[in-house]
């Protein structure tokens, strides 16, 4: 494609910049509330200077410090521990079953397949703090209650969300493609694995994504089904910062910028995955 | 032709189903017999029949103020967001350097712990000090009271949902680039500009998507439970109290766990009905190309 | 193609592939660290006693005081075993898992819980299990408050490790920068009044930058007045009472004089419960009501430009009162070591030891539940380093302290109660009309409750 004029592409970045300046707020304000000592976290009301205002973003003195009790207050490596595994499993489950059942809603015709669609979206309507206690019960039925597989097993069945959006996706290869395939031998599982999933690499790795960022900040989940701070994650160890007469906000923060760094650079890093174009593959239009 | 092939289709949503009937079949069922009945939770649940939903319609007026709060901010926040969404996914999809830091900044908001954002913005809208009053008095106006007025307290959640974009933003960005090269070609050699290309290119290819964050959008819209319950605890005067938000208390703090479950079905005969309209009208302006 | 791939050079290329080959190399050296090498900190097992299993939301630096008194209580006898569970997010998890058939032992919460659970059968009577002598220690000494919030239909609920006590705050500096004089303190609400006024501050476009002074809170003031939402005696609400529409008329009274808009605009964003940012200490008070944690904050920000005083009763109101509530301890009725809970109880509130006791009461600041704890030597001695802290002792052994009415939809009723001070002070209503609209919500929602039960009897 051709690239656009320079007034063009400045017109852009000056709206960018613009907007892009609300937008960081959250994590520099975060950063800036860490550093600060307890009496600093919130503005003197009476002081509506400027220089009041920058010190909001940016204490003087930093208390560095922070971090390292922050992260000392809880076990942060046993926490971060318990989180990878449930993210790893989750991602791994929710994604890959997601992804065989949008398969089968987007390219396959078999009987009863719109009733069962039209069912999966339907369990995302119901709210979830009625279902809360006869789930409950029916974990406790199965023996789950204080283990890790209410976390774990449903991700494994698939996701609502991730079946709506990765059959939107798939609705949009062309079917030519698959019915060549087809003819040429190929078996459903292999149109999926060759030809689906890798034209739908942007779509698997927001889902991916997703479900990350679900996992890692699930706090609901592990509050109602753990009893054993051994298990407790990283969301948790964030709440214990939130006290019971008044939080250590400068602390919470710190916690806060560590909890919330390692998907910043994740998706930073990853970005390529997520955004990358299908013009190299050549096989579209 | 072999696309119709019930058993691979049934193999492969299969776990789905498994899923659907271990996990999901029970607490449905179950949720709906508890609205018809009486349950405080510790107790075993009592059939009392219709008087749940006869109580609700008749002589509860909060249910039908928590239902207008919510009805309110989905009117406002889903299209807003849909429209600020693919805004900024367009933005983001032109040819410039930084992309990838421009990206992550504006994702940043979906990132930050709730406790985190939720502090940020109460102080942002606070009427004295905060960020928002003190830009709009550089331009002589006097901001309102925000979080703290009946008037203002929902649009100022509805700000802040709308600066939440940042999944759906992703979402479009993914669709954006699955757009083949070749249309936009064709379209050049038909000597459309930038605006008609958008038009007939862009928009249409991108529908699927839009679809997607639509329904999506609606269904969390109707939810919308954190932010109100961390900030502010449904006031001032009722005025962000939510239709989930009541449904919560009534179940956990007040204990009619039946009556909770009377008001989750309700909302969800309701959004079950503008789901089907949505896919009902997704044959006139949803465009899968093939 | 990437717009931002085409435009970097080989070398920057290769220098972005490097960084996240680095970045890459460390997360795995991290995990793989994390899952093979790593050993979690083991905290002390006892694995021949009897487990008690205790809940609480004591996190932040609490959490650390109450392992402290855990581990004391577990070295000092060779029965049990209590195993501490941090569990934030309110009640919700205990709710669930008690009744679900698995609840804790013992539950450390302050959540209005009791009246609820009580009602339905959810909390074992502590006066049944106790050991009689203990019982009539107990009943005979705590104070008023506690008996008040541990008591629902004549049984005794919940054992409270600290109650919460509120009185006035004031900057003596303010106080003689206005010409008054702080070591006479205001002694009726008519005086305070007058005070206050001297207090407040503007600037020049009229927007206020301090406080002198202002109300909030009916149920703290409604006591003060000498008010009562509820009827002991007859068991019944009083959301109409007299004494509690005076209080809210005072109030609304000072959102007009001083200007609903021009004090919510300074209030707002203000929290009350963030530490030492409290905003006394920033100054944007002279004045103001708040708990005894606050001397802890005070202490922590280093401000000794305040003192404390009980809250000055109008003309017919009640002295050395306020509102007041209490983290209390209570004993699910599906508990299985119901022994091992009340004697770890009794351990942290001093039934059996009051001097041990008071110890733990200091490390929180917390306030007692017998005033033979608080006259031990090692509380006494907290309140020598913490002078101001008298005044609360002081005002707890007060019976004129009330506590929110024992009723179960105590819930319901304090969130309508909040919405109803709102009407009035924003001039929506008047305070009349804001009553009298709760008292009707009120009803409407027992007469409702009722209309179930009986349905469900049929």
């Amino acid at each position: 494609m051709r690239e656009h004029p320079w007034y063009t592409r400045l017109a852009i970045h000056a709206v960018l910049v613009a907007l892009a300046l609300p937008f960081c707020m959250p994590l520099l304000w975060m950063i800036g509330t860490s550093l600060k000592t307890p009496d600093q976290v919130y503005p003197k009301m009476v002081d509506t200077s400027v220089a009041s205002f920058a010190k909001q973003w940016w204490p003087s003195p930093v208390q560095w410090q922070n971090y390292p009790e922050a992260l000392a207050y809880v076990p942060f490596p046993l926490y971060l521990r318990n989180t990878l595994l449930l993210c790893a499993l989750n991602v791994v489950g929710a994604v890959g079953a997601s992804a065989l059942a949008a398969y089968a809603f987007a390219k396959l015709e078999w009987r009863g397949r719109k009733v069962l669609f039209a069912i999966v979206i339907a369990t995302m309507i119901l709210p979830g703090e009625v279902r809360m206690i006869p789930t409950f019960a029916l974990y406790r039925w199965l023996g789950w209650y204080g283990t890790y597989l209410p976390l774990v097993v449903p991700a494994f069945m698939g996701s609502a969300f991730f079946i709506f959006l990765l059959r939107q996706f798939f609705q949009t290869i062309p079917d030519d493609l698959c019915d060549a395939a087809r003819i040429d031998g190929c078996s459903e599982w292999g149109i999926l694995w060759r030809i689906v999933l890798p034209l739908s690499k942007p779509a698997l790795a927001t889902c991916a994504l997703f479900q990350l960022m679900g996992t890692w900040n699930d706090f609901g989940g592990p509050l109602l089904y753990l009893n054993d701070q051994s298990k407790y994650t990283l969301a948790f160890g964030l709440q214990q910062f939130y006290g019971a007469y008044g939080g250590e906000w400068a602390k919470l923060m710190a916690a806060a910028t560590v909890f919330t760094l390692p998907i910043i650079v994740l998706f930073f890093l990853a970005q390529r995955t997520f955004i990358q174009g299908i013009a190299t593959t050549g096989v579209k239009g | 032709m072999a696309r119709r092939n019930n058993a691979a289709g049934w193999l492969l949503v299969s776990p789905v189903v498994i899923g659907l009937l271990v996990f999901s079949l029970y607490p449905f069922v179950a949720s709906l017999a508890l609205s018809f009945c009486d349950f405080d939770i510790f107790n075993a649940p009592r059939w009392i029949g219709l008087w749940n939903y006869r109580t609700l319609f008749t002589e509860d007026p909060l249910f039908w103020k928590s239902l207008g709060n919510v009805l309110y901010y989905t009117a406002l926040a889903v299209p807003l967001g849909i429209g600020f969404g693919v805004a900024l996914a367009l933005l983001l999809d032109a040819r410039i350097r930084g992309l990838s830091v421009y990206r992550t900044i504006f994702f940043l908001p979906t990132i930050v712990p709730a406790v985190a954002t939720s502090v940020l913005w109460i102080w942002l809208l606070n009427p004295q000090i905060g960020l928002v009053n003190m830009l709009l008095r550089l331009f002589g106006v006097e901001g309102p009271m925000w979080l703290g007025s009946p008037e203002w307290s929902k649009p100022s959640l509805v700000l802040m949902g709308v600066w939440g974009v940042g999944g759906s933003m992703i979402i479009y960005l993914a669709g954006l680039k699955d757009i083949p090269v070749s249309l936009y070609e064709a379209a050049l050699v038909d000597g459309a500009n930038a605006w008609q290309r958008l038009r007939h290119v862009t928009l249409p290819m991108l529908t699927p998507v839009i679809f997607f964050n639509l329904v999506m959008g609606m269904i969390g819209a109707f939810q919308y439970f954190t932010q109100a319950f961390i900030m502010t605890g449904g006031g001032p005067q009722d005025s962000t109290l939510f239709y989930a938000l009541q449904l919560f208390y009534q179940a956990f703090q007040y204990l009619k766990f039946g009556y909770a479950s009377a008001m989750a079905w309700v909302l969800f005969v309701i959004v079950v009905v503008v789901t089907a309209l949505l896919f009902r009208s997704q044959k006139r302006w949803v465009h899968y190309g093939r | 193609m990437e717009g931002d791939e085409r435009v970097r050079s080989p070398g920057a290329r290769r220098a972005v592939a490097v960084a996240r080959g680095a970045v890459l190399a460390a997360a795995a050296l991290l995990v793989a660290w994390l899952f093979l090498l790593y050993e979690p900190p083991r905290a002390k097992r006892y694995p021949d006693r009897e487990k008690v299993v205790f809940w609480h939301m004591w996190t932040a630096k609490w959490e650390k005081v109450v392992g402290e008194i855990v581990d004391r209580f577990n070295a000092s006898q060779t029965r049990w075993e209590v195993v501490a569970l941090v569990v934030p997010g309110g009640s919700l998890k205990t709710l669930i898992a008690t009744a679900g058939g698995d609840p804790p032992d013992v539950m450390a919460q302050w959540d209005p819980v009791i009246p609820a659970w009580a009602e339905r059968g959810a909390l074992t009577p502590l006066d049944e299990i106790l050991d009689p002598k203990d019982w009539a220690y107990l009943e005979k000494n705590m104070y008023p408050a506690v008996r008040a919030i541990g008591t629902y239909k004549g049984h005794f609920y919940g054992l409270s490790t600290g109650m919460n006590i509120w009185a006035l705050y004031y900057r003596p500096s303010r106080f003689r920068e206005a010409g008054l004089d702080p070591d006479r303190f205001p002694e009726t609400l008519e005086e305070l009044d007058a005070a206050a006024a001297k207090l407040f501050r503007y600037d020049a476009a009229g927007r206020i930058t301090r406080i002198g002074f202002m109300p909030r809170w009916l149920s703290q003031w409604s006591a003060v007045f000498g008010g009562s939402f509820y009827d002991a005696t007859r068991g019944e609400l009083t959301l109409l009472d007299p004494g509690a529409l005076r209080a809210l008329e005072w109030m609304t009274d000072y959102t007009k004089r001083y200007g609903f808009e021009r004090v919510q605009q300074f209030e707002s964003g203000l929290t009350t419960s963030m530490g030492a940012s409290w905003p006394f200490i920033s100054g944007a008070y002279a004045i103001t009501v708040d708990g005894q944690w606050r001397i802890q904050d005070l202490a922590e920000a280093k401000e000794s430009d305040y003192r404390t005083a009980p809250i000055p009763p109008p003309e017919g109101g009640k002295p050395l009162a306020c509102w007041s509530n209490g983290n209390f301890m209570v004993v699910p009725s599906g508990a299985k070591h119901k022994q091992g809970a009340l004697a770890f109880m009794k351990f942290w509130s001093g039934v059996d030891d009051p001097e041990r006791a008071a110890e733990f009461y200091t490390w929180g600041g917390w306030l007692p539940i017998t005033p033979d704890v608080a006259n031990a030597r090692r509380y006494q001695q907290y309140i020598r380093e913490n002078p101001e802290f008298a005044t609360f002792v002081r005002v707890l052994a007060s019976p004129n302290v009330q506590v929110s009415p024992p009723v179960p939809i105590q819930a319901y009723l304090m969130n309508r109660l909040g919405s109803a001070e709102d009407a009035a002070l924003r001039g929506t209503l008047t305070p009349r009309q804001a009553m009298e609209r709760l008292d009707e919500e009120i009803r409407r929602e027992q007469r409702l409750q009722n209309a179930a039960a009986t349905q469900a009897d049929r």
